[in-house]
């Protein structure tokens, strides 16, 4: 399983090397940025690049033909993606922190919980898209996730009063653990239904 | 005798042509090779035994073990070739033995190193700038080096030189000397298992026609050949399939002395090869299954 999970960071090695100038680049010039956001794409930055390169060759029957069970490869894609996620949080602050780009640790919650719910949703249909589609499916996911993200939130804000003031009578520590509740549930149903998806799965 | 590969009763359906409840067992100890022509079914008989594809009906045994429960000690015992290239295309060859070293619990990586060496591959080379027969050896020295006792290949002499063919083909020799080891491979090239395998598997849509000792092979099939005068229904009766062509016809037969007797001196005998088996084999069972 470890194996599993070092593997997508060798498989992307020299990507890896980018990661760096990726984040600082965001520090630099991504001032009018939500630092959340910049939290949210570093921490997708590995496991959505481990899933572009397994689809880039027939990766599947490599995998199946070494001695690992079809659940242990769906496990290590979703505990290694919450490692990776960790380390790539830890590496971000570090990096905005040197570049002196303000957040809160609020920012890094709502990064972490994004991520939770991006991937339950990504992760699944990865395993059913056809080959060569993932990259561009993770692309325009991420693009509309951005883009739908600000008018759902003041939609509900504006119409769906009763839910803003429920949120909003709750304490700080009750909407943190709530929300990591939901989106961590999602992760791990997410979970279930990759491991579903991808025993019945044909190489 | 112990099978190492036991198929029982496996259903599986496809568009092109399917499993109807087949059953195979290779031997222990022996090297067999899988023959047919493209898309009849060799390489998805081979991922039916890697689990790689589930059958609908039936089950797949290796070492005696099933894979429901055994699936990872199975796969530990086996060395897998496959046909096309299934390694990360942008790694050096380094990095794909340090994915697949650690799976396996008899990784040697002193033999990898010697097999490097030996096929003169290059280890800080991305894969993708392989030629097809280095990325075919690269493939076999990592098939090679975890002590695997059934090495399963799709077709791996595919798109070598001859040369490097005829020295895998030693490789594999080598390797058999380990008495509990097998080979299951599929191949084109019959003159690939003239040379050394010890049973063969012909496949045609899903079927398995026949499944023999290579020596017995040549003993039982006889081609005959004639002038196409001495044919009529009676006997036609006693070949498997006739070729005809203007004036002469060439038959298969797996009863040589009732052919001669019938024939006497009309007809020439000769020793079957592989190939003429197999275009006869597979030419009867297609006018059979067109019937």
């Amino acid at each position: 399983m470890f194996n599993l999970i070092k593997k997508d960071l060798v498989i992307q090695k020299s990507q890896i090397l980018l990661f760096i100038p990726f984040i600082m680049f965001f520090a630099i010039f991504g001032d009018h940025m939500s630092p959340f956001f910049i939290f949210l794409i570093s921490s997708l930055y590995i496991p959505l690049n481990g899933y572009i390169y397994d689809e880039q060759v027939e990766s599947n029957i490599l995998l199946n033909s070494l001695p690992y069970l079809r659940k242990e490869i769906v496990a290590a894609k979703y505990i290694g993606s919450v490692v990776y996620m960790i380390l790539s949080i830890v590496v971000a602050s570090i990096i905005l922190y040197i570049f002196d780009f303000s957040f809160t640790f609020r920012d890094v919650a709502i990064a972490a919980g994004l991520f939770f719910i991006f991937t339950a949703v990504a992760f699944p249909l990865f395993y059913v898209l056809k080959p060569g589609y993932i990259g561009v499916a993770a692309l325009s996911g991420l693009v509309v996730f951005a883009i739908l993200l600000s008018p759902v939130l003041e939609f509900i804000e504006k119409h769906l009063t009763s839910i803003t003031e429920f949120i909003t009578s709750l304490s700080t520590t009750a909407l943190y653990l709530s929300g990591a509740a939901i989106s961590i549930g999602l992760f791990l149903v997410s979970w279930i239904v990759s491991q579903m998806i991808y025993q019945r799965k044909v190489f | 005798m112990n099978n190492v590969i036991e198929l029982r009763s496996i259903s599986k359906e496809f568009k092109e042509f399917s499993f109807d409840s087949i059953d195979l067992q290779i031997k222990q100890g022996y090297t067999t090779g899988l023959i047919g022509a493209n898309g009849t079914g060799k390489t998805t008989l081979i991922k039916l035994i890697m689990n790689l594809l589930k059958p609908d009906e039936g089950e797949v045994r290796l070492f005696g073990l099933d894979y429901a429960t055994h699936e990872k000690s199975i796969k530990d015992r086996i060395g897998f070739v496959f046909d096309s290239n299934i390694f990360y295309e942008s790694l050096k060859l380094k990095d794909i033995s340090r994915i697949i070293a650690p799976a396996y619990t008899q990784w040697d990586s002193d033999q990898f190193q010697a097999y490097v060496d030996r096929f003169e591959l290059p280890l800080n080379k991305p894969i993708k700038h392989f030629s097809k027969g280095m990325q075919m050896k690269a493939s076999i020295a990592l098939a090679l080096s975890h002590h695997a006792e059934l090495i399963i290949m799709d077709e791996p002499t595919a798109g070598l030189d001859p040369t490097f063919r005829r020295e895998l083909l030693d490789i594999f020799q080598e390797e058999m000397l380990n008495e509990n080891r097998s080979i299951f491979f599929s191949t084109h090239t019959t003159s690939d298992l003239e040379r050394f395998a010890d049973y063969i598997v012909l496949i045609d849509q899903g079927e398995i026609l026949f499944h023999e000792r290579m020596d017995e092979l040549q003993e039982k099939y006889v081609l005959v050949k004639g002038s196409n005068e001495l044919l009529d229904r009676d006997t036609e009766a006693y070949f498997v399939h006739i070729e005809r062509t203007q004036n002469l016809f060439q038959a298969l037969t797996t009863d040589p002395a009732q052919v001669q007797q019938v024939f006497g001196e009309y007809v020439v005998l000769e020793k079957a090869s592989l190939d003429d088996i197999m275009f006869h084999m597979k030419a009867a069972h297609r006018q059979q299954l067109n019937k």
